[in-house]
């Protein structure tokens, strides 16, 4: 594994991203990881909290394009946050709480598809299943942590 | 003009405009006008807004007087811790006055506890905004006192010593996990704030027509939660390390953007526009501008936040 850290931080655009001195490489891929961040954990607050039974009168459906802008916003980050790990790799890569980070994500997104499911699906407005609620419940823990990890990672290296 | 000039500017808002917004807020109580109390409250919320700059100005100021003779460092110290619980208070008050204003858009209308909590936290922050400015008159104006009068502070002013930077900076610097910790709640506040703005203005800009825009205001309260955190952390950040910030050009422009968004959200709040849109409905374009700008300038918010490092050297 080393010897993969080592090659992808070799790599140029590695190297420019950690030593390029102007703003327009590790802060600008920074802003736009965080921009990412706001949509990806930001609307999926707003889909789970609704489905723990938050803010009752909106309609389930009316949140199906929220989906959408979730998939973006984890494309950028799933290719910002690349960028970031390869130009650090092999502190990043040495990092427990890195792990932890993407284990979090692993499950937000495989409990994004279910959600995702039902929001779409044509029974949405009616009553929502225990199962989804619980699903919800524990997405909104699981982005929470990821956020949190995510911020520890710049702290305990 | 510098911040020095603004501080000095700004810092007549909280005292003058509360005492101004509660007399309004009395009025409205009299004449039993729901316009008047609407004003009230829009008024106590921008003057909270109003007060986070005021506050922040005072380090500028601080950093020209210090040093001066006749200047009194501890003072300084004292106007200081004094003015954060006073801002504390004033901005508990704007978080209360903006739920007045949204619970007025409920079908079942403001809550009873809503304008009678409005009124107590003022009176609070009137009295704690009156003790701080006494203490901060003293600074560079000795001559204030009278022959014999001990200033302000020597004579038992409010100034807990918990809120002194030099203590909340103590803290931060003996507990490696405080500043972190507070990171992570400002990103989580963050993610919850955005996602709120996303799903409001969307639906203004015409996504998610199925919902009427008062069930999508069932929501903003959770984006108001955001911005509490996010407050209550930015100001930890900021009264632990000021000088990290004030000559931080990256903050000064994350503070305006952040201010033309809260501006934003009482216009929301205020005006009819978007508030009675039904199902289906398309908001006038007028909306769908402030709607887009509102992304925008959160948008600004973030970048000039994750800018404070590389532009302004802040850590």
């Amino acid at each position: 594994m080393e010897s993969f850290f080592e090659w992808l931080q070799g790599l140029s655009i590695s190297n420019w991203i950690a030593t390029d001195e102007s703003i327009w490489s590790f802060p600008t891929i920074l802003f736009f990881h965080s921009v990412g961040m706001g949509l990806t954990a930001g609307v999926m607050f707003i889909i789970c909290l609704r489905l723990v039974g938050v803010g009752r009168p909106l309609p389930v459906s009316s949140m199906r394009m929220l989906f959408r802008i979730f998939w973006w916003g984890f494309v950028l980050n799933a290719i910002t946050g690349s960028l970031l790990f390869a130009a650090h790799a092999t502190i990043t890569g040495n990092q427990p709480i890195y792990y932890a980070k993407l284990s979090l994500i692993a499950i937000g997104v495989v409990l994004a598809v279910p959600l995702q499911k039902f929001v779409r699906g044509d029974g949405s407005d009616g009553l929502i299943p225990a199962s989804v609620r619980g699903m919800a419940a524990v997405a909104l823990a699981v982005w929470v942590g990821v956020i949190t990890t995510g911020r520890f990672i710049a702290y305990l290296q | 003009m510098n911040f020095v000039h603004l501080h000095l500017l700004l810092n007549h808002v909280p005292t003058v405009g509360t005492i101004i917004a509660f007399g309004v807020l009395l009025l409205a109580l009299a004449q039993k006008s729901d316009d008047l109390m609407r004003g009230s409250l829009a008024l106590f919320f921008a003057i909270a807004l109003i007060s986070l700059p005021t506050y922040m100005t005072g380090y500028s100021a601080e950093a020209v007087v210090k040093g001066r003779p006749g200047v009194n460092t501890e003072l300084i110290a004292l106007h200081q811790s004094s003015a954060l619980l006073a801002l504390t208070f004033m901005e508990a008050t704007g978080v209360a006055a903006w739920f007045g204003l949204w619970q007025a858009r409920k079908p079942a209308g403001r809550s009873r506890w809503a304008v009678p909590s409005v009124l107590l936290l003022s009176v609070v922050t009137i009295a704690l905004m009156a003790n701080a400015a006494n203490i901060g008159g003293e600074i560079t104006h000795p001559e204030i006192l009278g022959p014999g009068q001990q200033p302000a502070a020597a004579v038992g002013a409010l100034a807990p010593a918990s809120l002194r930077s030099a203590a909340i900076r103590y803290y931060q610097f003996h507990h490696p996990n405080a500043w972190p910790t507070l990171e992570a709640l400002h990103f989580i506040g963050l993610s919850l704030l955005f996602g709120v703005v996303l799903v409001g203005n969307l639906r203004i800009l015409g996504f998610m027509r199925n919902a009427p825009f008062i069930d999508i205001h069932r929501l903003l309260p959770w984006g108001v939660g955001g911005f509490v955190i996010n407050s209550v952390t930015g100001m930890l950040f900021f009264v632990g390390q000021a000088f990290q910030y004030i000559d931080n050009p990256a903050f000064h422009l994350k503070v305006l953007f952040m201010l033309l968004a809260g501006a934003n959200v009482l216009y929301l709040t205020l005006f009819d526009d978007v508030w009675t849109l039904e199902t289906g409905d398309t908001a006038p374009m007028s909306a769908k501008i402030l709607a887009a700008s509102q992304i925008f300038l959160w948008i600004g918010v973030i970048y000039f936040g994750r800018m404070l490092p590389y532009i302004g050297g802040a850590f």
